[in-house]
This record gives structure tokens, sequence and C-alpha cells, in this order.
């Protein structure tokens, strides 16, 4: 018998055979648990009779030329403190990450040559990859990771990872002194001196106080970019990287000139250049550019885009399904909304259709208020969200509310689908009695504010698994519980969920789960989206990410 | 002369220090402290009371006005360019110099190392414009102010009033629409870059084309309005009396005097067309003055407000001290009164 990473793979293969697990999250959890991607698909393949991932699809890429992308190009002195795609999407083409989640939803090793789980899941090995130099030719070591794992573990570098660790590597503990509002003063750091420990120059021990399932997940996060430790976490144009492109040129707000590295350790690139120019953030502009062809597309497009471009000949749509959505949420401390009876009102009170077709032009699938997505594999079906107004308005007068209420809710206008949807539903609402009043702040003005309003609205981003989104958005105390719920039976079943690597067994668990959110749960969220794109047809090798990342190594471009 | 002049140059000076200290105090209200903006949404707020407190943001307002007129004119040097905060936030030119308009929080940069570039960009537009719209609007003007009521007039005012009331956005949608999107002759971005294969010049044409469609109507129908009324006057019909080609007398008489009241409305339209082409700029992508100055409003960018408030006001001035003068060229009785 092969020896396998981890001792649950061969089961899962079993399981997986017997047809207990699908092809998704067979493939899913063997790499998590650290069989190859390779391996997982040519098992996959032996079983479910698919062919491999066709390798000889990069072989036919036109090679040379440039890719004229349309972003904003925003400031990116800071990798690690990252707050927008766009911003990393310009920055992953020179600095790397230690693993890789493929639009598939897999996460495979990049920088890292492997990783082993220990069995209960709180000792995680990681082998550096390598053969890997940097652009100035010093070879990358363990010591690099180390120094990254640690920069982003430190609360005063301000970096969102330091969220997704916590709980695990990172732990808060109370300074005994007081802030302002008299709440006590939290202060977040590594567990243990021994938490990210070197064992050679080429492997890493990540010693957690708890399991953690979602470890490969959380080292591609956006802003946990592998830097170069002499840059000090600042990048800039010239910054060293193990990545395919070097900066060449940079303007905030105008442009970005990206030139292939000739020596890079991976496959590709098959560019010579990349050229980013900053279009803005009119929705006009996209479908000007692509009509004048001055670029070969963009990182993001919404439906109504896609509508006004899908008639030009030259343009390619890209659509995949994903885990973004919306939702909405009260604050638990706030009235009504500490009430469950008047989310849930809320929540029957919704024609999930109307606001998917208002909302985001058709161009997603029903949502059921658990934030657990079908495409991530812990999902459990459950049954649909139907709307039910005589049943919300007793809720609505059981809860003391029998004339409804008013409130007010904070939105932003970009993108246009968040506003959109909030009309959407707020139009609904209307009808068992509440009354929403509709704030929609400038983009900066919402990000102040968008996690501590007492009602609000706000887009969540694709993560590749359900866990990684619930411990951060509705764990008690987690870093973005805009709604501060706190239910101790949902963070004892989500610590245990993030825990186990036996997929039924997590599955049995996530239905636990989703039924607490539906039930008792603080959000109404009405659909997934897809994510989606265009692309000038000349573009080759392009794989649409759920995430918008752009791994710009795979692509070709033909010749005009 | 001078000293009108210096006395002008007096009052722009004490304009700009009230104005700049409005938008500070203004700036208040806005929320998210200068501390947040520069460290960003996912900084602790342990973190952001420090950068807060080495910054000293929380003293009263005055102080701190005085605090930012004092690194404006090189009296003091910029905190946030501090080496000790870590932020790495460094201009070439020092942190203590003339002129020193302070660091933005929104791009990371030193504010004179934004602006200048974003100002040009917006001149090069605006200074097209402008060529275009002071010829198109005489020649409208003139040509129906001349003969009121006639088809000519007619059909020029209608036009004018038509073209002036479509806003920039529709007009700018439209333009796109034809000759982007149907005909394929021109770009329908103008980022100034040759990137995308379109020469700058092409990509000029049509954010001018916008503006100037948009403006000139509304200067043609002040010019016509003044023309109409000096050709009523006494001394036109004396020269025409006496002879005089209808082209001399309108080269000579009708245009100088009509030219007084119209020529505050033209060099209105320079501001205008600095810090109100931020629809167009928008429309197209430019990257202009006016879009910097929207995203720093919308991020609450205050050093970039700020600058922005100074270089538009002193346009703003000097184009009135400017109109000024050329009102005392144009209208002898007020260099004598």
């Amino acid at each position: 018998m092969p020896k396998y990473p981890h001792s649950y793979i061969p089961r899962l293969m079993g399981l997986f055979s017997a047809g207990k697990v699908d092809r998704r999250e067979f493939l899913r959890t063997s790499t998590l648990l650290g069989l190859s991607a390779t391996a997982a698909y040519a098992f996959a393949g032996q079983i479910a009779g698919e062919k491999l991932i066709p390798d000889a699809e990069a072989a036919d890429l036109p090679k040379g030329g440039t890719f004229r992308l349309g972003m904003h190009c925003q400031e990116i002195k800071n990798p690690h403190t990252a707050d927008f795609t766009e911003k990393t999407n310009i920055t992953r083409q020179v600095v790397e990450y230690l693993t890789w989640t493929g639009p598939d939803n897999v996460t495979r090793p990049y920088l890292l040559e492997k990783w082993e789980a220990s069995e209960d899941l709180k000792t995680w090995t990681l082998h550096v990859r390598k053969g890997v130099k940097w652009h100035d030719g010093r070879a990358f070591t363990a010591d690099d990771v180390i120094w990254n794992l640690k920069r982003v573990s430190d609360p005063a570098n301000g970096s969102s990872v330091l969220g997704l660790f916590t709980g695990y590597l990172v732990k808060k503990t109370d300074t005994g002194e007081k802030d302002a509002k008299g709440m006590p003063k939290m202060k977040a750091a590594l567990w243990s001196d021994n938490a990210i420990e070197k064992v050679d120059d080429y492997t890493v021990r990540l010693n957690c106080f708890t399991p953690q399932l979602a470890v490969p997940e959380h080292l591609y996060h956006y802003p946990m970019q592998i830097l170069d430790p002499k840059e000090n976490g600042v990048f800039t144009v010239g910054s060293n990287g193990t990545g395919p492109f070097e900066l060449v040129a940079y303007t905030v707000g105008k442009s970005a000139t990206l030139k292939a590295r000739k020596d890079y350790w991976g496959t590709g690139p098959y560019l010579d250049t990349i050229e980013v120019t900053e279009i803005g953030d009119s929705a006009g502009t996209v479908i000007a550019a692509l009509a004048s062809k001055q670029i070969d597309g963009v990182h993001q497009a919404d439906q109504n885009t896609i509508n006004a471009v899908k008639a030009f000949p030259h343009v390619e749509v890209y659509k995949v399904a994903s885990a973004l959505t919306g939702v909405v949420r009260g604050k638990m401390t706030e009235k009504p909304f500490n009430d469950k009876r008047v989310r849930q009102a809320m929540r029957l009170a919704m024609d999930r259709e109307k606001v998917i077709a208002a909302g985001i032009a058709g161009n997603g699938i029903l949502g059921e208020d658990t934030h657990v997505a079908p495409v991530q594999p812990e999902y459990a079906k459950m049954a649909p969200q139907t709307r039910d107004l005589v049943k919300a308005k007793a809720l609505l007068a059981e809860a003391g509310y029998p004339n409804g209420f008013d409130c007010e809710i904070v939105t932003r206008p970009e993108p246009a689908w968040e506003l959109n949807s909030v009309q959407a539903m707020a139009e609904q609402l209307k009808e068992i009695g509440v009354r929403v009043a509709i704030k929609s702040l400038p983009s900066t003005q919402y990000w102040e504010g968008w996690d501590k309003v007492p009602f609000g609205f706000t887009g969540w981003a694709h993560r590749p698994l359900a866990i990684m989104t619930l411990s951060l958005a509705y764990k008690t105390g987690g870093s973005w519980n805009e709604s501060s719920y706190s239910n101790a039976d949902f963070d004892a079943i989500l610590t245990q969920a993030e825990g186990t690597y036996d997929v039924e067994k997590r599955r049995l668990l996530m239905a636990k789960i989703e039924a607490i959110m539906q039930d008792d749960g603080p959000i109404l969220q009405p659909f997934w989206a897809n994510s989606s794109t265009v692309m000038s047809k000349r573009v080759k090798g392009f794989k649409m990410h759920p995430s918008y990342y752009l791994h710009l190594q795979e692509i070709g471009i033909e010749k005009a | 002369m001078a000293r009108f002049i210096g006395k002008r140059l007096a009052i722009m000076l004490i304009t700009l220090v009230a104005a700049s200290f409005l938008v500070f105090a203004v700036s208040e209200f806005t929320p998210g402290s200068v501390a947040r903006k520069t460290l960003g949404p996912y900084a602790n707020q342990e973190q952001v009371d420090i950068l807060s407190q080495r910054l000293r943001s929380n003293d009263p307002l005055l102080i701190r006005y005085t605090r930012w007129l004092g690194i404006i004119l090189g009296l003091e040097a910029d905190p946030l360019q501090d080496k000790s905060l870590g932020l790495g936030f460094t201009d070439p030119r020092g942190a203590r110099y003339f002129g020193n308009l302070g660091y933005s929080t929104l791009y990371k940069l030193p504010v004179n190392d934004v602006i200048w570039d974003r100002l040009s960009a917006t001149g090069l537009l605006a200074g097209l414009s402008f060529a275009l719209i002071v010829p198109l609007s005489l020649v409208v003007g003139v040509a129906s102010g001349v003969r009121i009521g006639s088809k000519l007039d007619r059909g020029l005012s209608a036009t004018s009033i038509v073209l002036t009331s479509i806003p920039e956005f529709a007009s700018g949608v439209f333009l796109t629409a034809f000759f982007v999107v149907l005909l394929g002759w021109l770009p329908g971005t103008s980022p100034l870059s040759t990137t995308g294969g379109w020469s700058v010049a092409s990509q000029m044409v049509l954010p001018v084309a916008v503006l100037v469609l948009y403006d000139f109507g509304y200067v043609a129908r002040m010019i016509r309005a003044s023309v109409a009324e000096v050709v009523r006057r006494p001394y036109v019909r004396t020269a025409t009396l006496k002879g005089l080609s209808r082209r001399k007398v309108i080269m000579r008489h009708v245009l100088r005097n009509a030219m007084i009241a119209p020529f505050t409305v033209l060099l209105l339209q320079v501001n205008f067309l600095l810090s109100g082409v931020v629809v167009t700029e928008l429309v197209f992508a430019y990257p202009g003055f006016g879009r910097m100055l929207l995203e720093a409003s919308l991020f609450g960018d205050i050093s970039v407000i700020e600058a922005a408030t100074l270089v538009t006001l002193t346009i703003a001035i000097l184009c009135q001290l400017i109109g000024d003068l050329g009102y005392m060229v144009l209208n002898p009785r007020i260099r004598i009164s």
C-alpha cells in the first residue's frame, strides 16, 4: 500500500469510489491533506473515467506580446495590508504565495513543494519548494517563509491575515487595560514562540493550539504574499520577488508596466509585457475601452457590462459559480434586530428570484441565509427558503412590532449590484411593514463604519471554504463579525468542523451550522453571484477565478 | 495700477487663508482620522490610537491648522514623514521645504507628486476646449446677435440651447456610441497612454468635443444678448449711416463694446474647465485634476483636498484679476473712475 501524506486519504478514496463523496469534494479534501493535485486528479480520473487535466494546453499558447489590462492602479506600497483584489492583482505577478487555490477551488502547493497535516490537524509541516530563486538570484528558503508568516501575525503590521490566524496560531489576550469606551483592550500575538517553527532550511512547521483544516487556504489569502524580508514589507517598482514578472513602472491612478522574467522557476510566462491602464469607476469606460480595443480585458465585469459588450465580435465572456454574495445584517446588540423573530420575518419576506433579477441581472443562484455556498465543499443542502408574508407578519407582531418598524440601512453605490439588491430587498420588506430608508455612502466612508452601523448591507468576497467566512464573520469575537453575532452552539460546532477532516462527519456538522444560521442567524442572504469578466478573444489560456485573481503567467496573447 | 494689483494680491492671500481654514474645519465632520486612513481599514485600534497621538491629531483645530500652514511655508517638518513612524512616507524634496503640501493618505505619495501631473492633464483638456469655445461662441454669438429674429439667429439659438441642455455624461455616451462603437474612428477612453494603440491626440477628440458642445452654446447666448443690445445703440446706427461697411461696423464698433459683459463670462469658463470637468473626466477615464479631487474628497484625503482648494482658488482669483484688467482695457470709463 502506498504511503499517503495523511491516514484519512485511503478512506477518502474509498468513499469517493463508493460514490459517497463527489469528485470536487474528493479533490478538495485529499489535496488539503497533502495529496498532490496531480495524484488526486489522477485517482479521480481512474474512478470516474475522466481524463487528467490536459497539461498539453500550455504548449499551444502563443508566446510574446503585450497583454493590456484595464484595472484600477491603486497604491500598492504594502502588499500585506492589501484591501483590494486590484492591488494584489498587480503585486501577484511579481511576488507569490505558498499555496494556490485554483479556479476549481482546489488548493495546490505553489512556493511549497507539499505539506503534511498531523492526525489531529494541529501540526502542519510545510515543505519549501527547492530551486526557487528570488529575482536577485538568492535562493528561496524557510527563513523567507517564516519572516513573512511572523510579519502578518504581528498586529503592528495591520494585515488581515491576522484575522484568519486568530484562533489557532494567534491568540487574543486581555491586556488588563480598558479603552475609552470601557471595553477591555485586547492584544493579539502568536500563541507560542514555537508556533512558527523552523525545522531546517526547507521545512517550516506550524504548531497550532486547535485543529485547523483550512491552513492551505489561509496561505492563499490575498495579502499573504511572500515578500523579500530585505525590503521590510514595502513594495515598489523593481521590488524583488519570486514571481514570473517584474514591475518596471507604476503611476498610482494611471498605469503599470510589468515585464516577463527570463529565469522564472515555474511554467510560463508566455507574455512579454503586461500594460495596466487605469480606466476608472464608470461602467461605461470598460465598454468604451473594449470597443476601441484599447484594452484586452478587465479582471471583473458585472452582468450589465457583459450585456453591453457580448455583441462585440472580438469579446469573450467568462463566468464561474462562486461564493460571492451580499448580506443584510442587523447588529445583535440593537433593537429590533436582537429579536430572532424579527430576523426570521425579514427572511420570510424575501422573494429571492426577484432580488436576483433586480440586483445582479440574473447572474447567480438562490441563497439560503447560511453563508455556505454550493460551490464550497462543506455545503449541506438545505430546504429552500420560501416567501411567506402571513407568517412573517405574524412573527413581527409576536415580537412586538404589529405595525412593523422604521430603520436605516447603510450601503454604497459601487459596485452597482450592491445598491440595486438593497433597493429590491427594501421594496419587499415594505410589504411586511419593515420600512427601510437606504443610506448609500461613498465606498471609503462606507468602509469606515461597515462593521459598526446598526443595520447594513455588506458584499462578501468568494472564499474557497465556508468555514473561513463563518469564523471571520459569525464566530463570537471574529475579526469581521459585523453583526456582533454570538451563539455558543454555533461556535462550538464550527470549531469542531474546523478540526474535522472526515468529509461525512464534517457535512453533518455543517448541516447543523446551516440550520442555526437559518433559524437564529443574523443575516438575510438572497443570492450567490457568479464571478464574471470579459476578455478579448485574442487572450488564450485564461481561466476565470471566482475571486477575480489574475495568474497572468498562464495566459498568452495572439497577434492582432 | 501697481497699487491696484498689489491690493488684489493681498486680498487673494486673505481669501486663500480663509478658504483653506474653512475646508480644514469642514473636514472635521467627515468620518475617519488621518491615522486610520493612513493605516487602512484592517489596522487595529491600538495602532491607530498610537499614530494619532504621535501626529498630535487630538490637538485643537486652530493649532492643527497653524501647524498645517507651518508645513506649507516650510517652517515645520511634515509629521507623517517621521521615519520612526515606520510608514515609509518619504518625499524626495525632504520633510521641510517651502510649498510642502503634505502627504496624501489616499495615494501614499507626496501631494506635490500627485497634483501637478493631474493639473497639467486637465490644463491640456481645458486649454484645447477653451481655444475652441472662444472663437466658436464668438462667431455664433455675433452672427445671431446682429440680426435677432432672423432665420440664422433662430437656427443657431435653437442649436446652442439644445447642446447646452444635454448634460456631459449624456453627450459623452452618445458620442462614444456613434464614433467609437458604431464607426470605430476614435478611442473610447482617454487614459493619455499610447499602449492602447491610439495616439494621445485621438484620445483628446471626444473629451474636448463634449466640453465644447456643452459650454459654447451658453457663452454664445451671452455674446448674442450683448451684441443684440449694442447693435441698437445710436453710435452703431451713426457708423452705418456714415457709410462704413457692415464688416467694419461689426469689427470696430459692435464687437469691442459687446465684449465687455461676455468677457467675464468667458473667464469664468476657465474655472469651470479646471474643476467642473469631473464628469467628462469620469466618462472618458481621463487622468485629470477633477477626478483626483473627487477621489480625494470621497476618501477624505485632507492634504489633497486642501492643495486642490489652494490651486483652484488661486486660478480663480487670478482669472478675476485678469478679468478686471481686461475690463479696464475694454472700457475706458472704468479706468477713469
